[in-house]
């Protein structure tokens, strides 16, 4: 007898100190798993870098140098393919204060969901810190970003130690299959970047509509718009979105998977016919509705599940007044 | 659409994702056995195969893929039932032999009807011809590299299930088809419908790299699809 409540006391002792081992342990790698995240998307819009990295799908590879340029707060790339037909991009970027709805949720803030409710990264995944791995000649972080539902996919990065610039990224499926690789093989953070001249091109290419940069906790202005989607998987914030006469585009984030929605009124896609289509890794739903005696075509585009997509494509909507905003409108 | 019908193809959409699950899969498997059309032997609109070829035709030409709706499935299950394996008795050998033959003879009967179907697309868009042929040739020069995968990566699922498993059930050879176009009536060409979706692709991949932090990997993803609209 006194036997066996000498092993009780033991076991009880040893589940007091598991969980005392154990819960600061999980905030820990919780923790840093965060922070790392955070660092990541600094570094992504702070630092100048270049170098060439793949990108990898179903047994296609394809590589492309890039150049990514911060002089004075404002960001200028240049993408260059190095396969296939000749294509360079120039581009502007977004200046480096400039915080959107993405970058705040992957440096930990949280915004308000239209429904109620607040969007949290953590929320939507559970992240593990695993190996460390060497990429692109550097050492780095793995991290495992898993989805806490089937309404997004899953992720597997490496986080370079020294820089946190992200070096590798995977998107991964449900079943846990790799969908797509993007993997540099050459990375250089040299300071004589700072001092390269910038080609015509780039100083020259147009700059970037900074209108949806979030100032401190502020949320992207809701839309404007006669639609508006009833359904929006869990997490998603509007992130930015463009009018036009006849065509409107909206992006949803949920800080690491996005999402575009066009609605468009244009003659040119009256005849268009319902498409369920699928891009390497991104799907397009696109599905016709008719309103006020006019041809719409609802299209959803991401790096989402068909489901997901389909989802949120039969649950966008014309928003119906109510009597007292209809009066409230005259 | 009936309700079984509708998620008979949300599991078909599933299983080209490579998203199926194992029960769907064999209601998938199921279905795929049973529902040729006896009196046609065409794949009729609500089919599995209907369905498959009617995504695979969609995804492909948006994708700039090369079109075929050649359904390899007949040929290849001939050729798995013309292999000599497990024979025991000559004469039931003998016998076997001639009904292969007659298999043989009526698949490539179909091949040959198919092919005239396939050259003989509606006047409204003689363009569509021509992309089709060329795509015949593409589609035998992308069998060879294209199947190599790389360490990690896997083909799509479904190819390779609807192979390996689809002739446990369906052993007897279904015949192959070759339709154009499984819509009632078209008012768009595939040419149209794939400019409108490397538009918006594009469009997506520029709000992404804004909006997403994977940077540069917009760009890259939409390459894949406007390196072969450029080669045209």
């Amino acid at each position: 007898m006194p036997v066996i409540q000498w092993f009780k006391h033991i076991k009880l002792a040893a589940l007091v100190a598991a969980i005392f081992a154990h819960g600061p342990l999980v905030a820990d790698q919780m923790e840093s798993a965060k922070d790392l995240l955070a660092r990541m998307a600094y570094a992504s819009k702070n630092l100048s870098y270049q170098g060439v990295f793949t990108y990898e799908y179903r047994g296609q590879l394809r590589s492309v140098k890039v150049q990514h340029l911060v002089r004075d707060g404002e960001t200028y790339e240049r993408v260059t393919h190095m396969d296939g037909p000749a294509r360079e991009i120039f581009r502007r970027a977004d200046n480096v204060d400039c915080i959107r709805a993405g970058d705040m949720l992957l440096r930990g803030g949280a915004l308000k969901l239209d429904r109620g409710g607040y969007s949290k990264l953590e929320d939507l995944y559970e992240f593990h810190i695993r190996d460390d791995v060497r990429i692109a000649g550097r050492r780095a972080y793995r991290v495992e970003i898993l989805p806490r539902d089937k309404l997004r996919y899953g992720y597997v990065v490496a986080i370079d130690k020294i820089s946190g610039l992200m070096l590798q990224s995977m998107l991964i499926n449900q079943s846990g299959k790799p969908l797509e690789r993007f993997q540099y093989v050459d990375i250089t953070f040299s300071e004589a970047l700072d001092s390269v001249s910038l080609p015509a091109e780039l100083v020259n290419a147009p700059e970037v509509s900074q209108s949806d940069c979030l100032i401190s906790n502020q949320q992207v202005e809701p839309l404007p718009s006669q639609w508006e989607p009833k359904w929006l998987p869990p997490g998603f914030v509007l992130s930015s979105y463009q009018m036009q006469d006849d065509e409107e585009s909206w992006m949803y984030t949920d800080g690491l998977a996005v999402f575009s929605v066009f609605i468009d009124s244009a003659e040119r896609s009256r005849n268009l016919p319902p498409v369920d289509a699928k891009l390497g890794t991104t799907v397009a739903v696109l599905t016709k509705a008719q309103f006020n005696n006019q041809h719409y075509a609802i299209c959803v585009v991401g790096e989402i599940p068909r489901a997901t997509a389909q989802q949120i494509a039969n649950a966008i909507s014309p928003v119906i007044l109510t009597p007292q905003a209809q009066q409230q409108g005259h | 659409m009936s309700d079984s019908k509708e998620r008979l193809a949300e599991s078909v959409s599933a299983l080209m994702d490579g998203e199926v699950s194992e029960m769907e899969l064999h209601r998938i498997l199921k279905e795929v056995g049973i529902d040729q059309d006896q009196s046609t032997g065409r794949n009729s609109r609500g089919s599995v195969r209907g369905i498959w070829q009617r995504y695979n035709m969609v995804s492909a030409s948006i994708a700039g893929d090369p079109v075929t709706m050649t359904d390899l499935s007949g040929s290849i299950a001939a050729a798995i039932d013309a292999e000599d394996t497990h024979k025991i008795s000559p004469f039931a050998n003998l016998m076997g032999g001639a009904g292969r033959f007659a298999i043989a003879a009526s698949v490539a009967m179909v091949a040959v009807l198919g092919v005239q179907q396939l050259n003989s697309p509606d006047p409204a868009s003689a363009d569509a011809m021509q992309f089709t042929q060329m795509d015949i040739s593409g589609a035998q020069q992308n069998n060879g590299p294209a199947l190599q995968f790389p360490a990690g990566f896997q083909p799509n699922a479904p190819v390779r299930t609807v192979a390996s498993g689809g002739n446990v059930n369906t052993s007897r050879p279904a015949a192959p088809v070759v339709t154009l176009k499984p819509s009632v009536q078209r008012k768009f060409s595939e040419r149209e419908l794939r400019g409108y979706m490397d538009d918006i692709m594009m469009k997506h991949s520029n709000n992404a790299a804004l909006n997403s932090n994977h940077g540069m990997l917009p760009f890259a993803r939409v390459n894949a699809a406007g390196a072969r609209t450029d080669k045209e």
